[in-house]
């Protein structure tokens, strides 16, 4: 079909300019001269082996508190509802916004007087509250599914310990499995919490990579670095695409014993969770805000918020179209599937570096940020789109076809208007990730071109109070504008994930 | 897809007779010379801080096919081989070349011009150091009860930093000076990430806990000169001047600046007497110039004799290598043996 392959030759293009190409050039300058000496510095070693560790028990504490948290979801109590839409807020929060909450309730200035700044655990704690809801999303419905098989276990005689161990934890296996190594990919590549929470002891590959770039401009060793990194990542998706689910019916909400007590214990389980949040807003002064407003040494609030806006629109106006073209032509095939998740994989450190090697010319300009933005979006948007698309019956297609409508017109007229709201879903998960883009912007940086998540960024590389009370000012705006954005657009449906 | 990147790329420059210099971020200028340089050639000046000198550079480096600016100032005689080797400069014979000392054109390209100079420098805190001795020697920093009083900046990350290493480099040699290193990374130097970092978190001047800081010759003149008539001598002192290390920062064109002919106006401005009078009490650097007079505040800052110097090319060829080394060593807590057997 005419359409679906246009689609795909568009989408093919921009991934071969945007991904395929600056992913080739660094794999050359890594695999040179850079790749020797690069393996051969125990340091760099370290820092790899520091990624795992961080990635890993990232991944078993996120799992370790969701699990007991998706059982006691599959009950039946007041405020259920609020709590679970509250449960997946971090996930569109930028992770600046992330790191300073964590300082203003931990950091050397923090409400509570202790000190963790530059500590593994403040980095761990980060990383939970960043992904326990991604987890809880994952686990919830296959917990749900368990009653069934459960109860079947224990009418044929098994105990409720055996039930679980050998009924419940072997369904509930892939769902841990592909939640933790969510979680895993997630930290592992981490950049924005590691670069503003961790100092140089808990550099992460990325935040190395970073530091290499800008002061040292060790191309060679950088994209080493990138290849190792990209080389993992790769493993850990292969592994995720391997599982597979088992299908479950999904069952009822079960009654609670005492369901008030648990609204107020999980209730409180999530204050002390977004406490970190609460102590930004608490920390966030008007005075802070006026002087970032007319700030001379660093980028003022107007200028920051005006880019991180319009980069974010210009940025999804590209992304829609590759969005809808991936939805299109990836329904009906599963190495488009492939292709789609490729993006999600690669760091945006990694892109930005990418094209710094790979179009010289283009250096500094705004093209190439916008690109970035875009690829780093479409996936998003696309996960969000595919099921709905691949929902559609297709008979509809075909009466539309018959009826006398063209392709184009048949998708525009018939399947369009029937994903519009997965569309705009996807397009809500996209815009908080763009709000919150900070590896490339910073790789990619002009001075005119300083967004939100820079300008904190920029203010809290100067030691002293103001600067940090500035940041704190900024990181609540950019909470409440990516939070307010989120929900505008995807009215809580949080059909994602 | 491109009309609407063409137009964002519109939006997103400036237009007017705007030029653009990109400094370090301890630029500073007077004002009233500022305003009174606009006037007098209808353009308009934007200062644009890119953080340390070094990342300054790279920042322009980085962004070689859309330069951020028409002017970069602040990059100094360490970096001066990057600069010219990533040939983001156009070549620029200022008519105010002749009024500058010829010991510091060290560009024979005339790509990169120099604005000014100093030393970087050990300061220590009289106070503290009133009833305690002072170190005797610079390899005495390296005796555990020194090192951990002493607060330096990472060469990779400052441009003092990289100095005060290459300070060491000529002190104790290419064999010598990891030693040195690792025995101040035993007794537990620290390592801050710039010079306001170290000076003004880390200095016990400023409630920290360091009285011995990598500096300027130049700081304990500008104690006196900004502390309104409280201090009447400097409470700071330079230390070893034989650990002294002299600095060239410098000005250049950028390539693909829109402005060329306004941003020749702008270097010139920088040589022209009234900037560099201007400028020992802004940046607290010596003028370039020849015949420009220095404030009478600079008598706390004296030239240090028998400071050192290394070569040119040598810093060219070995900066890299010397950073390196140095992050091992010190960051990464690598025997000195071990790094200087990984030498190729």
């Amino acid at each position: 079909m005419g359409f679906s392959r246009l689609a795909g030759g568009l989408l093919l293009l921009f991934l071969a300019f945007a991904l395929l190409y600056p992913l080739f050039r660094i794999l050359l300058l890594g695999v040179g001269e850079g790749f020797a000496r690069a393996l051969e510095n125990p340091y760099y070693w370290e820092r790899y082996r520091w990624s795992l560790e961080y990635g890993l028990l990232s991944a078993l504490l996120t799992l370790a508190l969701a699990l007991p948290l998706a059982f006691a979801f599959r009950r039946r109590f007041p405020l259920r509802e609020a709590l679970l839409a509250l449960s997946t807020l971090p996930f569109v929060l930028p992770t600046p916004v992330v790191a300073l909450g964590f300082l203003a309730l931990l950091g050397p200035r923090g409400l509570l007087g202790v000190d963790l700044y530059g500590t593994k655990a403040l980095l761990l704690l980060a990383a939970v509250f960043y992904n326990l809801g991604l987890a809880l999303r994952l686990l919830l419905p296959v917990a749900l599914g368990l009653e069934g098989p459960l109860r079947a276990a224990r009418v044929l005689g098994a105990t409720p310990l055996r039930a679980f161990l050998r009924v419940g934890l072997p369904l509930l296996l892939p769902a841990l499995g592909a939640a933790g190594l969510l979680v895993f990919l997630y930290t592992f590549s981490a950049f924005g919490v590691p670069l503003l929470l961790g100092g140089a002891r808990y550099a992460t590959l990325e935040v190395e990579v970073y530091t290499l770039l800008a002061y040292r401009l060790a191309f060679p060793e950088a994209s080493a670095l990138m290849l190792l990194q990209l080389l993992t990542l790769a493993l850990a998706v292969f592994l995720y695409l391997r599982l597979r689910a088992y299908p479950l019916v999904p069952g009822e909400l079960l009654p609670a014993r005492w369901p008030l007590g648990l609204s107020l214990g999980l209730g409180l389980l999530f204050l002390l969770l977004y406490a970190p949040l609460l102590a930004l807003f608490l920390q966030a002064r008007p005075e802070a805000f006026a002087s970032a407003w007319a700030s001379a040494d660093f980028t003022p609030l107007a200028l920051a918020l005006a880019n991180s806006l319009r980069f974010t629109a210009l940025a999804l106006l590209l992304a829609l179209p590759l969005g809808v073209a991936y939805g299109v032509v990836a329904r009906r095939s599963g190495l488009w599937d492939l292709l789609g998740l490729f993006p999600l994989m690669v760091s945006p450190v990694a892109v930005g570096l990418g094209y710094l090697v790979a179009y010289p010319g283009l250096r500094g300009s705004l093209g190439l940020l916008l690109t970035a933005y875009a690829l780093l979006a479409y996936p998003l948007l696309a996960r969000a789109l595919l099921p709905a698309l691949r929902s559609l019956p297709p008979s509809l297609l075909q009466a539309a076809r018959v009826l006398g409508a063209t392709p184009w017109r048949a998708f525009l007229r018939v399947e369009l208007p029937l994903v519009l709201p997965a569309l705009q879903s996807g397009l809500a998960l996209a815009l908080a990730a763009l709000l919150g883009e900070f590896g490339a912007s910073l790789v990619l940086w002009r001075p005119e071109w300083t967004t939100l998540t820079l300008a904190i960024h920029e203010r809290l590389g100067r030691p002293g109070e103001a600067p940090f009370r500035e940041a704190v000012a900024l990181a609540s705006l950019l909470a409440l504008l990516s939070g307010l954005l989120f929900y505008l657009l995807d009215r809580g449906r949080g059909r994602w994930g | 897809m491109w009309r609407i990147l063409t137009l964002a790329a519109f939006l997103a420059f400036g237009f007017a007779q705007e030029i653009t210099v990109l400094t370090h971020s301890s630029f500073s200028l007077d004002k009233g010379l500022i305003a009174q340089f606009e006037r007098e050639t209808g353009l308009r000046l934007r200062f644009l801080k890119g953080g340390d000198a070094g990342e300054t550079l790279n920042r322009a480096i980085l962004t070689k096919g859309a330069p951020i600016a028409d002017v970069i100032y602040g990059f100094d005689n360490t970096f001066l081989s990057r600069a010219l080797e990533a040939d983001i400069l156009l070549p620029y014979r200022s008519p105010e070349i002749q009024n500058l000392k010829a010991t510091l054109l060290l560009d024979p390209t005339f790509r990169a011009l120099p604005v000014d100079y100093g030393w970087v420098s050990l300061n220590y805190d009289r106070a503290y150091f009133k009833d305690r001795p002072l170190p005797q020697a610079p390899q005495d920093l390296a005796r555990p009860e020194y090192a951990r009083l002493l607060v330096v900046q990472n060469p990779a990350t400052s441009s003092p930093g990289l100095a005060f290493l290459m300070a060491t480099v000529a002190r104790f040699g290419e064999d010598g000076y990891l030693d040195f290193w690792a025995r101040l990374r035993d007794g537990g130097v620290r390592v801050a990430k710039g010079w306001s970092e170290a000076y003004y978190t880390h200095f016990t001047l400023y409630k920290g806990d360091r009285p011995l800081v990598v500096s300027y010759t130049t700081s304990p003149a500008a104690e006196v000169y900004y502390s309104e008539g409280k201090y009447k001598e400097p409470p700071t002192g330079n230390l070893f001047p034989e650990l002294a290390f002299f600095q060239v920062e410098f000005i250049g064109i950028l390539k693909g600046t829109k402005n060329p002919e306004g941003s020749r106006k702008v270097v010139d401005w920088f040589l022209s007497r009234p900037v560099q009078e201007n400028l020992p009490t802004e940046m607290w650097m010596y003028p370039a110039r020849r015949d420009a007079r220095l404030p009478e505040v600079f008598r706390f800052a004296p030239e240090p004799l028998g400071s050192v110097r290394l070569d040119p090319k040598a810093m060219a060829q070995n900066r890299e290598r010397w950073i390196e080394e140095w992050t091992k060593v010190v960051l990464q807590g690598q025997n000195p043996d071990q790094v200087r057997r990984g030498r190729r």
